[in-house]
């Protein structure tokens, strides 16, 4: 689609900041309370439309949960869905780490400590990025998106109503253990919109 | 007035049709609302102060921490579902009449709660019975297998319908191109099945099908694909089989066919088979085309004497 709104080069500068200092903290919290050393990448921003998301982990089968957020000021305020995607992470590390017994791995067990990751992420990041753009968010509980299919499916039989996406790619190492997921922040064109006016206002202040 | 309208907000929150309950860090109980009491029995002056995994050693305590640990740590709330955990307490549902469940399914919500400065300093907890929501939704998944497996089989026989049938067969057909393996295909009919119509009545000829239904069922490998292909006829794809196997299933189906006895109305109805094989190799171009040729044999028994089987032969 070639009528995706598109931040300007200082914009996008100005975000990426604003995501690298908010990944930043949401890594520190990671490190917190998984009690391990925690490195992540500089995460890479991208303003994508729907059909671009069919790329993210292209081929590969995949889990995805959704989580809304909104900043209560209604529907030109910020507001959209984060999508969490995981690749082939190792959920036995994972579970221990987030204290899982291990009677519990079962396939519900799983599905609960993806939610609750993504729950920690969204989370994290989100707020992260909140906080600096002087917004408060609320958050929806987090839910499955799907399980061992690939994202095209998924989002297929969602036919999900929303123009662009700020695609935030991350990867956190924990010590010896290392998990790659995607973290999609979609977003209706107004709400894109919003965040770059706040980002001008952040440019402006500098 | 701010006062009474603090009274006022905690006598609601007491009175929600929602548990709402408060940890400190150490998880010992702030406050217990009634929801709480009525559904664990716990009241509230024998909860408040105590640690609650002492109070409920069934709740998973690890976990708990952990799970209040990250509210405090990120300042963020978090959740349960009922989907992944079904209760958090395990309490008696509100319909132990038309239950049929043994539980409270619950979703639960742990809130930061701040103090002055930016520190988490107490969680509240908020608990909500979705067990509604939880029968309902298993009601819908209950009803959609069932609609899935109606949709799949023929009601008669029990065998697979048409339709699904030859999807099968169409898959079969696909394999066997990409990996080089042949598969059979055994087409046949009940012979003069229109007399046992005519002579004993409709409901005699359904009996037969669906006697010949179940000896089918019970004679086939659990790999063999067996369906209702019209009235009185069948089709029986036989993945990973050669031509002997085939044949040897072939005469199976006719001799069990032939010793099956319908009693109807006190008198036994016999029945046989005419039976058409093919085989699925390399230079057979479509299932339609596979079909045919079963369909060659089977007529060419038919016009040989019946309870009998025939291979199709190219050329």
């Amino acid at each position: 689609m070639s009528d995706t709104i598109q931040l300007s080069a200082d914009q996008c500068d100005c975000l990426q900041e604003v995501v690298n200092v908010a990944m930043g903290q949401a890594g520190d919290s990671l490190a917190r309370l998984l009690g391990v050393f925690v490195t992540l990448s500089v995460p890479k921003i991208e303003i994508v439309a729907p059909a671009d998301v069919h790329r993210i982990m292209e081929g590969k089968y995949v889990s995805a949960t959704r989580q809304a957020f909104q900043d209560g000021k209604g529907k030109d305020g910020l507001r959209g869905e984060a999508l969490v995607v995981f690749g082939d992470s190792s959920f036995r590390e994972l579970a221990e780490l987030l204290q899982y017994d291990d009677e519990d791995m079962g396939c519900v067990a799983e599905q609960e400590l993806l939610l609750d990751i993504s729950n920690v992420l969204n989370g994290a990041c989100l707020t992260g990025i909140a906080d600096q753009l002087g917004e408060e968010l609320f958050y929806s509980p987090p839910s499955i998106l799907g399980q061992g299919e690939r994202i095209a499916q998924m989002l297929e039989r969602d036919n999900l109503h929303w123009e662009s996406a700020l695609s935030v790619e991350i990867n956190y190492k924990l010590e010896n253990r290392s998990f790659d997921c995607d973290l999609l922040l979609l977003m209706p064109d107004t709400a894109i919109s919003h965040l770059a006016g706040k980002l001008d206002q952040i440019l402006e202040d500098l | 007035m701010t006062a009474l309208l603090d009274d006022a907000l905690r006598d609601v929150i007491d009175r929600l049709d929602v548990g709402v309950f408060v940890l400190n860090r150490d998880l010992e109980v702030l406050f217990w609302n009634s929801f709480m009491v009525a559904n664990s029995g716990k009241s509230v002056s024998e909860v408040i102060g105590r640690k609650l995994p002492e109070l409920f050693p069934e709740l998973p305590e690890r976990w708990l921490r952990k799970k209040v640990d990250t509210v405090f740590i990120l300042k963020n709330r978090s959740f349960t579902a009922w989907e992944q955990r079904p209760y958090l307490f395990r309490f008696q549902h509100n319909r132990p009449v038309t239950g049929g469940v043994e539980h409270m399914y619950q979703n639960c919500t742990f809130n930061p709660c701040r103090g002055d400065g930016d520190e988490v300093e107490m969680v509240a907890v908020t608990l909500q019975d979705v067990t509604d929501l939880a029968m309902a939704h298993r009601a819908l998944e209950i009803a959609r297998d069932r609609l899935e497996q109606s949709s799949r089989v023929d009601g008669l026989t029990g065998l697979f319908n048409r339709s699904h049938w030859e999807q099968c067969l169409v898959g079969e057909f696909k394999r066997s191109k990409r990996s080089g393996t042949e598969f059979a295909l055994i087409m046949f009919d009940l012979d003069h099945f229109k007399a046992i119509n005519d002579n004993y009545g409709h409901p005699a000829g359904d009996e037969v099908l669906r006697a010949v239904g179940q000896c089918l069922q019970q004679l086939i490998r659990e790999t063999d694909i067996v369906g209702r292909y019209g009235g009185e006829e069948f089709g029986v794809i036989a993945p990973d089989c050669d031509l002997d196997g085939a044949c040897g299933l072939a005469e199976r189906i006719r001799t069990e066919i032939e010793a099956l006895s319908v009693v109807h109305e006190g008198l036994p109805i016999h029945v046989t088979t005419s039976l058409g094989v093919a085989l699925c190799s390399a230079e057979v171009e479509s299932h339609e085309a596979l079909i045919g040729h079963a369909d060659e044999a089977l007529y060419r028994t038919k016009h040989e004497g019946r309870n009998s089987y025939r291979v199709y032969r190219s050329g």
